[in-house]
């Protein structure tokens, strides 16, 4: 009874699936003129919002998630625990275009519709040092103590005041076994010339160029400028000159390595479970060299009025029991320690879920897991430049 | 023009302050929708719009039949001024503005404008591989399409019978799907395990098509040859249905008389029905190499990251980079580049309905 989860809408990066494509292509154009006014308007309409703060009946809350990234009753049982009016949308599609989409609402310092985002961490970094994050209530947020203790406190908010973690998950190396006729381990078959012409790397900056410097031995959670991760650019470089990459994909990776287009790709764990399903062919390695984790965060937006509501909201969703029934509806890395547990203690596949690496890694594993250093803006401007002139956009 | 080159010879003043009128009303909607007059200055240019616009219908009014004939045509021509003003002067105008400003950091929403022709410079040297592949690309589709599109044409008006309308309805049957559906379906159809490749590799052409560079390495996709495919099957039917209409017109009894005076089947193709089908070609080949040279779906499904054409770029520093100034800058030069290609080939085609 595993996770109702579309895999093509997964909760990740600036993915460049079909429908993102056909929405983005109609809706920037006009929504980037509208969208703006639209949203202020939205915000201003509920003015008496601080009286909801007082604990009276209707009390507020809009959260802005990315797609099927949560079981089908948490909002529900929420809604029914506390009282609270969840509106719980799924409208983050996309770090970059949801940036796109709120910065104009947001630099003016109007409020936009929701009080909680989900951007991934270091789209949230962005939001924390622009300023539009609040410091949330932590004091009526007790089960943040049973968050993993690594995914509290980055260094761009070293106290854990304005972000804390949604779920997470692993960027390594997928393969179709049936297109290499082998096992893969290692970072270095992306480079493969056995393979040219049928790997594949993503659109996100991050993951592939992390997955890369770990397999140049840099650790990509040390990197502070440019130079320092210079090799892993140069060899991606020259990697599309000779042709061995075969296209930049967002989730429509997830088509091409099924149907053999790609042999090896830089793929995200939770799609390839997904994936591997249909088609066992399809198989997921954290590589010998490590892999990056990610981990897509909740914010307190500026304008937003509803602190207690969103303290509730946190506050719930770190208790272990309701932390288990979102991973296992998502099936994602839970932030929230005990979840484990909970899942043993349920037996069945629930049970079996518990002993995935992939959703509770050991400490072997963790061990083996890097998160993607947080960039000055000048330097991720370079970074994402120096990207984009890659992937020949 | 001349009419009006006329009317100022002539000093015929209701005709001039007709345009005035004209170009005072589209003028301010420029203005008010570039917010170049915002607030105050708005309600200034909208009262200044309402008084030419009240002058204008007083002197319709008013004004005797000779002067009312006079500025009648300007009249008529607002509806069709303003809505330009609105939907194409004031963008372009915006456009311009923004292609010419700096952002004074990475998330600043509002680029100021300050003579930045920096963007320029950086959007033709940084993109430039992308600009040369982009009409690469679309001039090689446009040549294609009228090598297919031109024999289309040609049975369906002359050898059609009956069933050109049926015909013609087939032609663009296909098109009733999604252009984004009919370019996926062709990933699906020119997979590396796909029937295209396993009926090549059945009769054993994989080696020509690599010799002819449309299969690379064993694959269809990620090639110059796939966006170019996707391109011109796309673009098509704009070039058939152009030539189809000017075959049609074409009086057969021409043919005809061509043969009478001892001319052979291919000098009367030649020198009879290609000439007259000019003019379709001509409009054909811009309704296709327009919209292809910025077409970014094709290199995005078909393409990999070595034929990524300047569509790509200009979605990816509008959308991705926020870079909008840059994005813009593209745009700009992605139209004077076309512009100038257009009137370059009128000159040389020698229509007269474009030029």
């Amino acid at each position: 009874m595993n996770a109702p989860r579309n895999s093509n809408n997964s909760p990740r990066n600036p993915r460049w699936s079909r429908r993102d494509f056909l929405i983005r292509s109609t809706l920037v154009g006009a929504g980037a003129l509208s969208l703006p006014a639209f949203l202020a308007a939205c915000g201003d309409d509920d003015g008496g919002s601080s009286s909801d703060t007082s604990g009276g009946g209707s009390k507020k809350l809009t959260f802005d998630n990315w797609p099927a990234y949560i079981d089908e009753e948490t909002v529900a049982e929420f809604r029914a625990a506390t009282g609270i009016d969840l509106r719980y949308l799924e409208s983050y599609n996309d770090n970059n275009e949801y940036f796109a989409k709120v910065q104009p609402v947001l630099s003016k310092g109007n409020k936009i519709d929701a009080d909680i985002l989900a951007p991934t961490y270091w789209m949230a970094a962005r939001y924390v040092q622009l300023g539009w994050a609040q410091k949330l209530p932590l004091d009526a947020i007790p089960n943040k103590a049973n968050l993993r203790g690594d995914l509290v406190g980055p260094n761009w908010d070293k106290n854990g005041e304005y972000s804390l973690p949604w779920q997470t998950g692993t960027a390594g190396i997928a393969y179709n076994i049936s297109a290499t006729g082998r096992e893969i381990r290692s970072v270095s078959e992306l480079f493969n010339p056995e393979f040219k012409g049928r790997v594949g790397m993503l659109t996100e900056m991050r993951d592939t160029i992390g997955l890369i410097l770990m397999g140049e031995n840099i650790d990509p959670s040390s990197i502070t400028t440019f130079d320092d991760a210079a090799p892993a650019f140069e060899k991606l470089a020259k990697a599309k000159a000779d042709k061995q990459i075969r296209q930049f994909t967002g989730n429509d990776y997830m088509d091409d390595l099924s149907s053999g287009n790609f042999a090896v790709c830089v793929g995200w764990s939770g799609d390839i479970l997904q994936l591997a399903k249909d088609n066992p062919d399809v198989r997921f390695v954290i590589p010998e060299e490590g892999g990056t984790s990610w981990y897509d965060s909740m914010i307190w937006v500026t304008g937003s009025e509803n602190a207690d509501s969103v303290a509730q909201w946190m506050n719930y969703v770190y208790d272990p029991v309701n932390a288990a029934k979102i991973a296992v509806g998502t099936g994602y890395m839970t932030p929230v320690e005990g979840v484990r547990e909970v899942l043993e203690a349920m037996g069945g596949d629930e049970a079996e879920m518990a002993n995935d690496v992939l959703l509770f890694p050991d400490d072997e594993t963790l061990s083996r897991l890097r998160v993607f250093a947080s960039l000055s803006e000048e330097e991720e401007a370079k970074f994402d430049e120096e990207f984009s002139k890659i992937t020949g956009a | 023009m001349t009419r009006l080159l006329r009317l100022k010879t002539a000093g015929n003043t209701p005709e001039v302050s007709g345009l005035i009128v004209l170009l005072v009303l589209s003028a301010g909607v420029i203005l008010i929708a570039t917010e170049i007059a915002a607030g105050i200055g708005a309600v200034v240019v909208g009262v200044i719009m309402a008084i030419a616009l009240i002058a204008y219908a007083a002197v319709v009014v008013k004004g005797n039949p000779e002067t009312r004939r006079a500025v009648a045509p300007y009249g008529l021509m607002k509806p069709g001024i303003l809505w330009l003003s609105i939907f194409f002067l004031a963008p372009l105008w915006a456009l311009l503005v923004m292609s010419l400003s700096s952002k004074e950091s990475r998330f600043d929403f509002f680029p100021s404008f300050s003579w930045e022709w920096e963007n320029y410079s950086e959007a033709f040297t940084r993109f430039r591989p992308q600009f040369v592949r982009s009409f690469l690309y679309a001039g090689i589709a446009t040549v294609l399409t009228i090598l297919v599109g031109f024999p289309v044409a040609y049975v369906i008006a002359f050898r059609g019978g009956k069933y050109r309308m049926v015909l013609l309805g087939l032609v663009v049957i296909p098109f009733f799907t999604s252009y984004l559906i009919r370019t996926l379906a062709w990933t699906t159809l020119m997979n590396d395990n796909g029937p295209v490749m396993s009926v090549l590799e059945t009769l054993r052409l994989v080696q020509v098509f690599e010799w002819l560079h449309i299969v690379d390495n064993g694959r269809l996709l990620s090639t110059p040859a796939a966006v170019i495919g996707g391109l011109t099957y796309n673009f098509l039917p704009f070039m058939i249905l152009p030539i189809y209409v000017s075959l049609e017109k074409i009086d057969t009894r021409l043919v005809d008389a061509a043969m009478d005076l001892y001319s052979s089947g291919s000098s009367a193709f030649r020198k009879v029905v290609l000439p007259l089908a000019v003019p379709g070609i001509f409009a054909g080949s811009l309704l296709v190499f327009i919209p292809a040279s910025g077409d970014f779906v094709n290199a995005q499904f078909l393409g990999g990251p070595n034929t990524t054409m300047i569509g790509n770029s200009i979605q990816d520093q509008y959308l991705k980079q926020l870079n909008y100034p840059i994005a813009s800058a593209m745009s700009f030069v992605l139209m004077v580049i076309i512009t100038i290609g257009v009137l370059v080939y009128t000159k040389f085609m020698g229509t007269e309905e474009l030029a």
